[in-house]
């Protein structure tokens, strides 16, 4: 396994260990009614937080584990796999963005999603565009992975 | 049939004193982890590094890559 792959296996558990604590932590707020905006704001704090150090501290990890090739630029293969993770996730962050405008043009059709949420509708389209952004980050790291193992 | 890219780097390697991939990769400037999928057919590389192997196998791309 290249040092790339490994690093996108490590990006990728990260994303979903601190997405996962967040989005479960939004839902258990949600069921005991307790999900209010500054209770909001300090798991996306904690999520922002956590992703930094997480990051920093699997760089680190993986340049002394792998410190041979801690300096390793990525080659054309590398380039053209993160070139199509991208184009995925592109197109998964422009559906993400027809729906927040949809639901900024139409609340009655997500009106759903704002009652459950009990908060006001701005932060509905945060939340949506927060995991918009999360399922082109998981789309991304699985088709660059998909690529990596099925070759290219 | 559908025609693919194959090639014959491996036998290249082979002859020119059982050369690594990773000294192969170092020379060419890529990982040795796309010369592993290049040898199985996996990744058609760009024609910089293909011409590249083959200056440094001092062959003719056509012995290096086949398209059949």
């Amino acid at each position: 396994m290249s040092y790339k792959e490994r690093s996108i296996w490590v990006s990728l558990a990260i994303t979903l260990y601190i997405w996962f604590n967040y989005f479960s932590e939004l839902y258990w707020s949600v069921q005991q009614h307790t999900l209010t905006t500054s209770s909001m704001k300090s798991a996306l704090l904690t999520v922002v937080i956590m992703t930094i150090a997480l990051e920093i501290l699997h760089h680190i990890v993986i340049a002394i584990i792998d410190n041979k090739n801690a300096n390793y630029d990525e080659d054309e293969r590398d380039k053209q796999i993160s070139l199509i993770g991208n184009q995925n996730a592109y197109y998964i962050l422009s559906f993400t963005a027809i729906a927040a405008v949809i639901h900024l043009l139409f609340p009655l059709m997500s009106q759903g999603l704002v009652d459950a949420l009990s908060l006001p509708s701005e932060y509905a389209i945060i939340n949506i565009i927060i995991f918009g952004a999360l399922t082109a980050e998981i789309t991304k790291f699985s088709t660059q992975i998909f690529y990596y193992r099925r070759g290219f | 049939m559908e025609k693919k890219i194959v090639n014959n780097i491996r036998r290249l390697r082979f002859d020119a004193d059982e050369m690594t991939q990773q000294m192969l990769a170092d020379v060419v400037g890529v990982s040795r982890q796309t010369i592993v999928a290049i040898e199985k057919d996996k990744y058609s590389p760009s024609l910089e590094v293909a011409f590249k192997i083959s200056e440094y196998f001092n062959v003719p791309l056509d012995t290096v890559f086949k398209y059949r």
